[in-house]
């Protein structure tokens, strides 16, 4: 395997590369343009969040850059650690997390301020990949498939006691990697119904669960539908060309926290049904490609973390478009990329550098067999 | 380490086909909302951007029949200040509380109450307006408006009325005519930001206001202002409670002039128009006696009309046949009908008379006799085609309505008592638009004021129209009234309104108000020249004057009087003295 490493090394992939360039930029200018107006009343600085966001993305931007030049297999072999590890930090937030707005999310360290979660999202990655890897028993197994789901249980929990998206998100990922690793279809048939039947009872169980689906489906009637609605005030008079970059006046105090998860309602606000339909569009591409990586990827476990780094894209870009178009419940969820947020900006451009990682490494196992 | 498979790839696939599909769903979504929905959301937003501060509109005038204006509009400022634009407000609250003369912790109050703007004072002078303006006081905004400004003051009070704080109407004609008057006030909107802050860098959108119409109205203010002196003369000599009179033309309704004396001052409508000290008085006693002064005892009150009820009982009679100038009746003093005595206001008896004698007498066995004659049916009919039953419909709020005897419940006792004017009530509108309607040769004419509607520029005339019912009357029985009532003048108990030169018809009334045993009395004279084709009529009302108190000793001169000096004004030449 290691004679193979060099000779199976080729260029990363520059389709995704460019992709992950262009919607880092345009994240970053979205977000000043968003976050320009709260920044300037609240800190008296137009720049306040762009300052920290660029900060964080160009962490970032080194972060992919490091992990794309290494070999994948490092981070597997990491991956019961920093599983570990997640949990030690998602039980720590839990004790000594710092409060914003309302929520305890956020480990203080000097300066900066840490998001345990973001972290697990990664962390469920690998430790999965690691799993399905290190499985002698078949992995089309309902026994492989329980034990798998319940080893995600403890982090689900940890993270869903006070951020339920995110829980949503890690369970969403797990499925999709367990659902790729078993050559069998119709249980997952099972595995959805069940899905949908626990989701009934749990929004049954809990009345203010209910009052969201409620909000949903007539959100100007409510007080707390204000954040939906505002949304779609901004989306709505976007129309197709929208107010222009800049001009949107719904942030300028209307929707709360625009620079946030509501960030893609200014986008529409400001460059009309025409950006926005582009914005999906980079991101489909983006899911594209990191679905072609997975599938040319002779290595299961280069193709099972493509495809773990593919679902979190496609679950929070869907989920939060969704949930702005008040097509879905409201439930907390930023936009890759785009939405405030140093945590995620560094993690997500870490889970980029391992997909690039992933594609320059692609012809391994090939060239080892063949050699 | 393991190999990829194929249904690796192939689940890989089915994913992205999935997340594919739900993205596509999206944009479809999006299509919806920005396509078409766009428009409902787009609106919703500008509402809630906008800001919205009104302009208000030049309210129209009220012009009289020669075009002097009774009803103007004088430019005053509102003093507004907006919270967070304020960079000195302590220098500001020093300054709006001297420059206002208002209390400076009120002011402060308002200057520190965290609101997108707050009103301070409207109607402010804009003398001081502009004082506040030069001061350049950021975060205070002076805008200029219009109030309703009457420069003859109490004149015609309870006609034209007065309007309030946003300019509406509140009472008399700016009430009535509200629609012709208001006007549609502009806007400005501005774009604001959540806390209400002004972009001004988004512009402002004007939509300039529309200034109301003109009214023009009948009523002449020279005429008013006569009228409004002997009216005022009168009341002080008898020391009456209050006097009304009405002058109208029979022919088409348009009132020349409404005094009630006393009027108020309608650029002070809320200040009693009484000495009375209302300091011990509760808010809404207070408002009692406003209200009370704001009515128009013309058309808002009924009296008793007595004597002056005759002339409806004559034409009924004549019309019907069942009397003739020239029968003769004889009156003891009283009239027996059924088992009760009524009396004659001469409780001697005015013996044996005419039916013009009767007339000249206002001999009430005589009327009481021909009530009798004509019969409940017959009487109530001509009560109903005179227009008695319904309002007059006159262009003024709050006409009050005839109270009268239900018909089944009428027997001769009541028709005996209805003939001289006794035992109900009508408003005096409606005692001189029925009265008019009978000399006129009949045709029930509306009383009104407003003639036209013109734009602010004269130009847009819009002539008014009202209603005109004919033949109330035969002609010839229009013709016999006029006579007798011109013998009422010329001969009998009107003589004090005659006018050499001039044939005037007229009949007087005293009646005694309820409670009887209260010796309060109201005395009335109606009088219309000239006599055979009458231009104006005119309707004195002297409520409880003290000393004599006879409508032909007290109101009949005060008739006389306006007629001496309206007659020439309405271009009637002298003529009679001629003929003779």
């Amino acid at each position: 395997m290691a004679s193979g490493k060099k000779q199976g090394y080729s260029e990363a992939d520059g389709i995704l590369l460019t992709l992950v360039l262009i919607l880092a930029v345009f994240g970053l200018t979205m977000l000043f343009s968003t976050s320009e107006y709260n920044g300037r009343v609240r800190f008296g600085d137009s720049a306040y969040y762009f300052k920290k966001q660029l900060f964080a993305m160009s962490l970032g931007l080194l972060t992919m850059y490091l992990v794309a030049g290494m070999d994948y297999h490092f981070f597997i072999r990491l991956a019961p650690a920093a599983y570990v590890v997640s949990l030690g930090l998602s039980a720590a937030v839990l004790v000594v997390g710092q409060e914003i707005n309302g929520s305890r999310r956020w480990l203080n360290l000097g300066p900066l301020s840490f998001q345990p979660s973001e972290f697990a999202k990664v962390a469920v990655i690998l430790f999965l990949v690691w799993q399905i890897q290190h499985t002698k028993s078949s992995t089309s197994g309902l026994w492989f498939m329980g034990r798998t789901l319940a080893s995600l249980l403890p982090v689900v929990g940890l993270v869903g006691s006070n951020n339920l998206s995110t829980a949503i998100i890690i369970l969403g990922i797990g499925v999709v990697l367990i659902f790729a690793s078993n050559s069998r279809y119709a249980c997952f048939l099972g595995i959805g119904a069940a899905g949908v039947a626990f989701a009934v009872l749990f929004l049954a169980a809990e009345s203010y669960r209910l009052e969201r689906l409620a909000i949903w489906r007539d959100p100007e009637k409510y007080e707390k539908g204000f954040q939906t609605i505002q949304g779609l005030y901004a989306i709505g008079s976007g129309g197709l060309f929208g107010r222009g970059l800049g001009s949107s006046i719904q942030k300028l105090g209307f929707v709360p926290e625009a620079q946030n998860d509501m960030i893609f309602s200014i986008i529409c606000e400001e460059l009309g049904l025409t950006g926005a339909l582009i914005l999906i569009l980079i991101f489909g591409l983006l899911i594209w490609r990191l679905c072609v990586i997975a599938t040319q990827c002779m290595d299961l476990a280069g193709t099972l973390i493509c495809t773990g780094i593919m679902a979190h894209m496609a679950i929070q870009v869907i989920l939060n478009i969704a949930v702005v178009t008040n097509t879905i419940p409201n439930t907390g969820i930023t936009l890759p990329f785009v939405s405030y947020g140093g945590t995620s900006g560094v993690f997500l451009m870490g889970e980029m550098g391992l997909a690039l990682s992933v594609s320059s490494h692609k012809q391994q196992l090939f060239t080892y067999t063949k050699g | 380490m393991k190999k990829s498979l194929t249904f690796h790839r192939k689940k890989v696939w089915l994913v992205l086909s999935i997340c594919s599909i739900l993205l596509l769903g999206l944009m479809i979504r999006l299509v919806c909302l920005m396509g078409f929905l766009s428009d409902h959301y787009y609106r919703k937003a500008e509402d809630l951007h906008e800001r919205e501060r009104d302009i208000k509109a030049e309210r129209g005038k009220i012009l009289d029949a020669a075009g002097k204006v009774l009803a103007d509009n004088r430019t005053v400022c509102t003093i507004s200040v907006i919270h967070n634009q304020i960079k000195e407000p302590e220098k500001v609250i020093r300054v709006l509380a001297e420059k206002l003369s208002m209390d400076p912790g009120q002011v402060r109050k308002q200057v520190e109450k965290v609101s997108s703007i707050e009103r301070i004072r409207t109607n402010v002078d804009k003398e001081i307006g502009d004082q506040i303006r030069e001061c350049q006081l950021e975060g205070v905004k002076v805008d200029e408006d219009y109030k309703r400004w009457y420069p003859y003051g109490d004149l015609a009070s309870k006609v034209l009325g007065f309007t309030g704080g946003d300019n509406q109407g509140i009472i008399g004609l700016e009430v009535k005519y509200e629609d012709v008057l208001r006007g549609e006030n502009g806007k400005i909107l501005t774009v604001t930001d959540a806390r209400g802050v002004e972009l001004t860098d988004k512009g402002e959108k004007r939509k300039e206001p529309v200034a109301g119409q003109d009214l023009r109205i009948s009523l002449d203010a020279s005429i008013q202002e006569y009228v409004q002196q002997a009216a005022q003369k009168v009341m002080e000599e008898k020391q009456a409670d209050r006097v009304s009179i009405l002058l109208m033309n029979p022919q088409n309704g348009e009132i020349y002039a409404c005094v009630n004396v006393p009027e108020f001052d309608l650029n002070q409508p809320f200040e009693l128009n009484t000495e009375q000290d209302t300091s011990g008085l509760s808010q809404q006693e207070k408002q009692d006696l406003l209200n009370q002064m704001w009515r128009n005892p013309c058309l808002n009150d009924t009296y008793e009309p007595g004597s002056t009820f005759k002339i409806i009982t004559m034409a009924a009679g004549l019309e019907e046949g069942v009397v003739k100038e020239e029968d003769s009746f004889y009156c003891p003093g009283y009239k027996l009908v059924d088992d009760r005595r009524i009396h004659c206001a001469n409780r001697r008896g005015h013996g044996s008379q005419n039916f013009v004698q009767g007339a000249e007498n206002s001999c009430n066995p005589v009327f009481i006799e021909v009530g009798l004659r004509l019969g409940v049916d017959n009487y109530y009919k001509y009560f109903k085609q005179f227009g008695l039953l319904k309002k007059t419909g006159i262009d003024l709020p709050g006409e009050a309505g005839t109270i009268m005897h239900q018909k089944n419940k009428m027997g001769n006792v009541e028709l005996a008592t209805v003939s001289f004017g006794q035992s109900f009530q009508i408003t005096p509108i409606q005692l001189a638009a029925t009265v008019s309607g009978i000399i006129n040769g009949g045709k029930r004419v509306t009383p009104h004021f407003a003639v036209a509607v013109q734009s602010p520029d004269g130009r847009n005339i819009k002539e008014l129209s009202y209603p005109v019912e004919q033949g109330i009357l035969s002609e010839a029985t229009s013709r016999r009234v006029r006579n007798i009532l011109e013998k009422v003048v010329s001969e009998g108990s009107g003589k004090n309104a005659k006018i050499e030169g001039y044939s005037i018809g007229g009949k007087t009334a005293t009646s005694q108000t309820l409670p009887r045993s209260a010796n309060r009395y109201i005395s009335s004279f109606l009088g219309f020249a000239p006599a055979e084709e009458p231009i104006v009529l005119g309707l004195c009302i002297i409520h409880n004057p003290q000393g004599m108190y006879y409508g032909g000793t007290i109101a009949a001169p005060v008739i006389r009087r306006i007629f001496e000096n309206v007659l020439p004004y309405l271009g009637i030449e002298c003529s009679y003295s001629l003929d003779k």
